[in-house]
């Protein structure tokens, strides 16, 4: 019996030993790019570095809100990330709907191969991508960018948010019908305001992973001026000789409202991935 | 003209066959703005690339949009006698393998330790996300730091704990440790939502089974491999997919932390396709490695998916 506690105390313990050294390793990364943001380079360029700054500096921030670029670059990305996600939302709900309440037997071909192209690498296609963009005069443009990222995410989108209309009993369709309500009013009117959680869910999704997008932006856009963050940061701020404190202060002006918003809909995220990855 | 007929149950509106005409074109309508973006930025690209890939296709061919002259696979062959094809696709398989095996042991034990709701479960949960919602080129430009030679974290630690023998370590610098530079990063970034996906998993685990097992003295591991396990598979099974998925297809790490270097070293099929299309311009020999990157991802996946199945029977 004693022994059998002392077990058990001993598993509790590797228990919270493995909790500790895992979310260390998560966590203090973060740590350390918001440390390294706050010091000036004298510091971080010591050898023995120092896990809090001895003097707080915000020179980092300061550069970035005073260089005139980093400001363009975030209201660049917060463009096309807001837009993209919009035009999934858009195009999510309608598709969505149609492949969750319509069992046509091209449907089932559609899902597949949208779930299909949703593998192929972004490079694969990037090539003949500029040369489409060209055609319609829409490379070094935010529309071209826009587009091209939201055919990327499209595919998974729908699916997520047809899961969400599988979940609205087909009844209340038929009442609406019943009632003399159109096919579009009954979907805008009584079918929309019940998936709402959907829609958070793929547009925060859409908006999380576009603004990861680095590939697209860096292949179909030129001019500085349309820059958005990773490409910005990339092209910018890690030259030959790379300065740190900059480097760690973008990099957290980047990543923050990221944070932000996960905590804020974690509910709908979580919910929504967990679907998401069981009907992809 | 309202009345349901069992015979078209399995539309939304019920009713004759006008209606059915009807729910056809409502439905094509609905679908159509995805169609079009899907095939105009995904599927077309994908194919013409294929056909791109056996062709003669440089910058003039772009810009003139002149279509490329068929080359005899010139394109596939010169990769391949200078090498550049096999020692990429065994760099990607070396990679791709440890992130996910890797990841998947991680998530695994951190899912594991999780789901036993330890003290403070709930707050831990959501800020094992924060790794996976900041941006890839972030998150290579934070290790890229981790890493920096000098004045960098992993450095100091390794003169620390070799007691001084070793000075001035360089992760990326290395043949040897540059892509595992990599793919701690990956991991890193990956870990987080392959735990919540398998946490999700556990949630399907009826708990009395469990108990039982307990109860019949059925140890720890016995649980977890005879049933815990057989439960998640097909939560395994999508997780690890995606996981595979992602990983053939990573680039801005690669970009931000090595760029394919130190001479060559972490030089994946991405790495090397974007080097052969966009620095050295020539289209053709891009689209080359991307369609032997697409086949060789195809294949592994498929591959995962059979093997999986049958250890299921």
């Amino acid at each position: 019996m004693k022994s059998n506690r002392s077990l058990r105390t001993a598993g509790t313990a590797l228990k919270y030993a493995a909790i500790f050294v895992l979310f260390a390793f998560l966590l203090f990364p973060v740590y350390w790019m918001a440390v390294t943001s706050l010091k000036n380079n004298v510091e971080s360029y010591r050898i023995i570095p120092s896990l809090w700054p001895e003097k707080l500096s915000l020179d980092g921030y300061r550069t970035l809100f005073q260089d005139g670029k980093f400001l363009i670059y975030y209201q660049n990305n917060l463009l096309v990330s807001a837009l993209a996600a919009l035009l999934i939302c858009v195009i999510s709900i309608m598709a969505g709907y149609a492949l969750s309440r319509f069992h046509f037997r091209w449907n089932l071909l559609l899902l597949a191969t949208f779930s299909f192209s949703q593998m192929m690498p972004v490079i694969s296609r990037l090539i003949s991508l500029y040369g489409i963009l060209r055609r319609l005069g829409m490379t070094d443009s935010h529309l071209g960018l826009v587009l091209a990222i939201s055919a990327t995410q499209v595919p998974f989108s729908i699916s997520l948010m047809a899961s969400f209309f599988d979940g609205i009993p087909r009844d209340l369709e038929e009442a609406a019908w019943t009632d003399g309500c159109g096919r579009i009013k009954t979907l805008l009117r009584i079918i929309m305001p019940l998936v709402v959680p959907g829609i958070l869910a793929v547009g925060i999704y859409s908006f999380l992973m576009t603004w990861d997008d680095y590939l697209h932006a860096i292949t179909l856009v030129r001019s500085p001026a349309l820059w958005t963050l990773s490409q910005g940061l990339k092209l910018t701020y890690m030259g030959e000789v790379s300065d740190w404190q900059l480097i760690n202060s973008a990099s957290i002006l980047g990543a923050l409202p990221m944070i932000f918003v996960f905590f804020f809909f974690q509910k709908y995220m979580v919910k929504g991935l967990v679907a998401g990855a069981v009907k992809g | 003209m309202r009345t349901p007929s069992a015979g078209t149950g399995r539309l939304f509106f019920r009713g004759a066959g006008s209606r059915k005409r009807q729910d056809m074109l409502f439905c094509v309508c609905l679908l159509f703005p995805a169609i079009v973006l899907c095939t105009a930025f995904i599927l077309i690209p994908i194919v013409d690339s294929v056909v791109m890939s056996f062709t003669s296709y440089k910058i003039a061919n772009l810009t003139k949009n002149r279509p490329g002259e068929w080359n005899d696979f010139a394109n596939y062959t010169r990769l391949w006698k200078a090498g550049k094809l096999q020692s990429a696709i065994g760099i990607t398989s070396r990679f791709v393998f440890w992130t996910v095996s890797l990841t998947f042991v991680i998530s695994m034990a951190l899912a594991l330790i999780l789901n036993t709701e330890p003290r403070g479960a709930r707050f831990l949960r959501s800020v094992m996300m924060i790794p996976w919602v900041i941006p890839t080129v972030i998150t290579g430009l934070l290790w890229a730091w981790i890493y920096a030679n000098p004045y960098g974290l992993v450095q100091y630690l390794v003169h620390l704990f070799s007691g001084g023998r070793i000075t001035d370590f360089g992760m990326l610098n290395g043949k040897g440790t540059a892509l595992w530079g990599v793919i701690i990063a990956g991991l890193w970034k990956q870990v987080p939502l392959m735990t919540l996906l398998l946490l999700a998993g556990m949630q399907n685990v009826p708990d009395d089974i469990l108990e039982a097992a307990k109860i019949d003295g059925a140890g720890y591991l016995t649980r977890l491999i005879h049933i815990l396990i057989p439960y998640m598979r097909s939560m395994i099974a999508v997780s690890v997919s995606m996981c595979i998925i992602e990983n053939f297809k990573q680039y801005p790490l690669f970009a931000t932390l090595t760029n394919g270097g130190p001479i060559g070293a972490t030089t994946t099929l991405a790495v090397l396709s974007y080097d052969e299309a966009f620095v050295n311009n020539n289209y053709g020999s891009g689209a080359a490695v991307t369609t032997v990157w697409l086949l060789v991802m195809i294949v592994v996946v498929f591959l995962f998916n059979m093997i999986f199945r049958r250890e299921k029977q």
